[in-house]
C-alpha cells in the first residue's frame, strides 16, 4: 500500500525540530554534533521523499551528496571537539567560553 | 546496450578551469611540504599558492563575454561569476601575504593548502545555479575553514574553531533543509526552476526562509552575527582577514544570483523584504556594538557586520545598477578592510597579535607611515573622500533612493555616523600625546610582506576613489 508523502514530509519535519531542539538545549558537544547530523538527515528523508514524488533522481543524487559532505563534518567535528577537551576532564560547550560571545 | 558517452565535454570543464587550479595546487604545496628543509617551506608554500591563485584569477578573465552554462546548468560562467572569482582570488592573496603568523612552521604547508580549498569553495559559490552546486560549494568553504580556525597556540583559538563548526554547521542544516523544501516545491534542484510558479507556496515560502536564513547567518547579518566577533578573534590573523572577505563574497554571490535571477517576478520582493530589514539591522547594530569593543579584530568584526548590510542594502529593489554598486562596494571594502588587518599583522610580534586597541596609542610617533596608511583605510571604512569607501557609499545611496528604498538610504546615513565615531576613536589614539609608560617600543614585525599588502590596499582605495569603475555586464544568469 503506498504511503502518502505527507507523512515522510512531516516525520522530516519533526527529525529537524529535534534536531534544532538539541542544538540549542543540549551542552555536550557530541550530543550538539550528533543533533546537527540529525537535521542533516532531515533534510535527506525530504529530499529523497519529494524525489520519489516528482520522480526525479536529483533528489537521490542530493542524499547521498549530503550523506558523503556530512560524514566529513563529522570527522573535523570529532577532530575539533577531541582538540578542544584534551585537557578538560569532562565534555561541556558551557565551559568553553573565554570569549565574550 | 548504448554505447558510453561522457556526459560533460570541455566547454563544461573549462567553465571550472580556474577554480580547478586553486583547488590542485594545493597538492603540489604539500608535496613539496614533504620534500623541501624545514628552514624553506613557509616560503615556498606561500610562493606556490600565490602563483596558483594568479593562475587561477587570469584563467578566470578568459571567460569574459562568453557567458554559458556548463554541467547542464550547474555552474554558471559569466560576467558576474568571474568578478566574484577575482574578488575572491584577490581577498585570498592578500591574506597569504599575511601567512607568516600562520600555525607552526610545520604545520604551514597543510594551513595554506587548506586555505587555498576553502578559496576554491568560494569560487564554486561564485557560479554555482543549482542547489546541488551551492551546498557543495559552501562546505568546502566551511570545511577547511572549521581547521584553519584552530591553528594558533591559543586556548582561544580552538573555543572559536569549536563555536564556528557548531553554529556555522546548523546554519548549514538550515541552509539545506530549506534546499529540500524548495526541491519539494519545484521539483527540480535548478535555480532556474524556482523562476516557475511553485506547486507548493507554502513549500515554497517556508524553502525560501530557511534558505535565506542560512546565508544570513553565512553573511553575518543581525541577528545572525553572533558568532562572527568571537570567532574573528579566536581564529589566527591571517585566517579572520580571510574570512572576512571570501566567505563573505561567496555568500554573497549566491544570495545576489537567488535574489537577481531565482524568483519569480511578481513575489520577488515581497520575499526579499526581510533581508532588508536584516541589512537594516546590521548597519545599525554592528556600528553600535563596535564603539564598545577594545580588540582591533572584534572591531573589525563588528564594522564587517555593518559594512555587509550596506552591501546587501544595495541589492535592496533588485535593479541592475544596484548590483553594480555592490559589487564596487564590496570590492572597495575588501581592500579597506585587508588593508587594516595588513596594519595589525604588522603590529604584532612572534608569540602575540598586536590587535589590541592599545598597541596604536602613540604609534602616529613611532611608526607614522603605518599610522597613516591605517588612518586613511579607516578614513575608507567610515566613507571620507578621497577613498573609495566614499564613492561607494554615495553609489548605494543613489541607487536605493532610486529603487524606491530610501529608508533605507536613511538607516545607511545613521550608520555611518555611528560608525564616524569608531573609527576615530582609533586614529585619536595613534595621534594623541600620551604621557608616562603606556607608550610601547616599535615592534620589528616577522616579515616585511604584509608591508606589501598595505601598499596595494592603500594604492587600490585611491585610485577607486578618484576613477570609479563600477563592472558592468554582472548580471547574475541561472541557465
Amino acid at each position: 500500500m503506498p504511503v502518502d508523502i505527507s507523512y515522510y514530509v512531516i516525520l522530516s519535519a519533526v527529525l529537524f525540530f529535534i534536531g534544532v531542539a538539541g542544538v540549542i538545549l543540549r551542552r555536550n558537544p557530541l550530543i550538539v554534533l550528533m543533533s546537527i547530523e540529525l537535521i542533516f538527515n532531515a533534510a535527506n528523508l525530504a529530499l529523497v521523499a519529494f524525489a520519489r514524488e516528482w520522480s526525479n533522481n536529483a533528489g537521490h543524487i542530493f542524499a547521498f551528496l549530503v550523506i558523503t559532505v556530512a560524514a566529513a563534518e563529522a570527522a573535523i567535528g570529532l577532530a575539533i571537539v577531541v582538540v578542544v577537551f584534551r585537557r578538560s576532564k569532562n565534555v561541556d560547550v558551557d565551559e568553553v567560553a573565554g570569549l565574550r560571545g | 546496450m548504448p554505447p558510453f558517452v561522457m556526459p560533460f565535454g570541455t566547454s563544461d570543464w573549462s567553465a571550472v578551469l580556474p577554480l580547478s587550479v586553486v583547488a590542485l595546487t594545493p597538492l603540489l604545496v604539500l608535496l613539496l611540504d614533504l620534500i623541501l628543509p624545514k628552514a624553506m617551506r613557509r616560503g615556498a608554500a606561500v610562493t606556490i599558492a600565490a602563483l596558483g591563485l594568479i593562475a587561477g584569477g587570469l584563467l578566470a578573465l578568459q571567460g569574459w563575454g562568453h557567458p554559458f552554462a556548463a554541467f547542464g546548468g550547474g555552474f554558471v560562467n559569466g560576467g558576474f561569476t568571474i568578478v566574484f572569482e577575482e574578488v575572491i582570488v584577490a581577498g585570498a592573496l592578500i591574506s597569504l601575504l599575511l601567512a607568516t603568523h600562520l600555525g607552526r612552521d610545520d604545520q604551514s604547508g597543510g594551513a595554506i593548502a587548506l586555505l587555498l580549498w576553502s578559496a576554491s569553495g568560494a569560487m564554486l559559490l561564485a557560479g554555482a545555479a543549482n542547489l546541488m552546486t551551492i551546498f557543495l560549494g559552501l562546505e568546502l568553504l566551511s570545511l577547511a575553514l572549521y581547521c584553519l580556525c584552530g591553528l594558533s597556540s591559543r586556548p582561544s583559538a580552538r573555543e572559536a574553531s569549536l563555536k564556528y563548526l557548531i553554529l556555522s554547521s546548523t546554519a548549514s542544516g538550515f541552509m539545506l533543509y530549506g534546499m529540500a523544501l524548495l526541491f519539494g516545491a519545484t521539483g527540480s534542484v535548478q535555480l532556474a526552476a524556482l523562476l516557475a510558479p511553485p506547486a507548493s507556496t507554502t513549500l515554497f515560502t517556508l524553502g525560501c526562509g530557511l534558505f535565506m536564513i542560512g546565508f544570513a547567518f553565512k553573511l553575518s547579518l543581525v541577528p545572525f552575527h553572533v558568532w562572527t566577533p568571537d570567532v574573528y578573534e579566536g581564529a589566527p590573523l591571517p585566517v579572520t582577514a580571510f574570512m572576512s572577505i571570501v566567505t563573505k563574497a561567496g555568500a554573497l554571490a549566491v544570495i545576489a544570483r537567488f535574489a537577481y535571477a531565482a524568483l519569480p517576478q511578481p513575489q520577488a520582493q515581497a520575499i526579499l523584504i526581510p533581508l532588508w530589514i536584516l541589512a537594516a539591522l546590521s548597519m545599525i547594530a554592528g556600528n553600535v556594538a563596535a564603539l564598545a569593543q577594545t580588540d582591533m579584530k572584534r572591531l573589525l568584526a563588528y564594522s564587517g557586520i555593518a559594512q555587509l548590510g550596506y552591501v546587501v542594502a544595495a541589492l535592496a529593489g533588485t535593479t541592475a545598477l544596484g548590483l553594480r554598486y555592490a559589487i564596487f562596494y564590496l570590492i572597495a571594502y575588501m581592500f579597506m578592510n585587508l588593508g587594516a588587518f595588513a596594519v595589525v599583522a604588522l603590529l604584532s610580534r612572534e608569540h602575540e597579535e598586536g590587535s589590541r586597541l592599545s598597541a596604536f596609542a602613540g604609534l602616529g610617533y613611532r611608526q607614522p607611515a603605518l599610522a597613516a596608511a591605517m588612518t586613511f583605510f579607516l578614513m575608507g571604512l567610515a566613507g571620507l573622500p578621497p577613498t573609495a569607501g566614499f564613492i561607494g557609499k554615495i553609489l548605494i545611496l543613489s541607487s536605493s533612493v532610486d529603487a524606491g528604498y530610501a529608508w533605507l538610504a536613511g538607516v545607511l546615513i545613521v550608520g555611518t555616523a555611528i560608525s564616524a565615531y569608531v573609527y576615530f576613536k582609533i586614529v585619536r589614539a595613534m595621534y594623541a600625546r600620551t604621557t608616562g609608560a603606556d607608550i610601547q617600543r616599535a615592534v620589528k614585525p616577522a616579515s616585511l610582506l604584509p608591508w606589501l599588502g598595505v601598499g596595494i590596499c592603500a594604492v587600490a582605495i585611491l585610485v577607486l576613489g578618484l576613477y570609479p569603475v563600477a563592472p558592468s555586464d554582472v548580471l547574475p544568469l541561472v541557465k
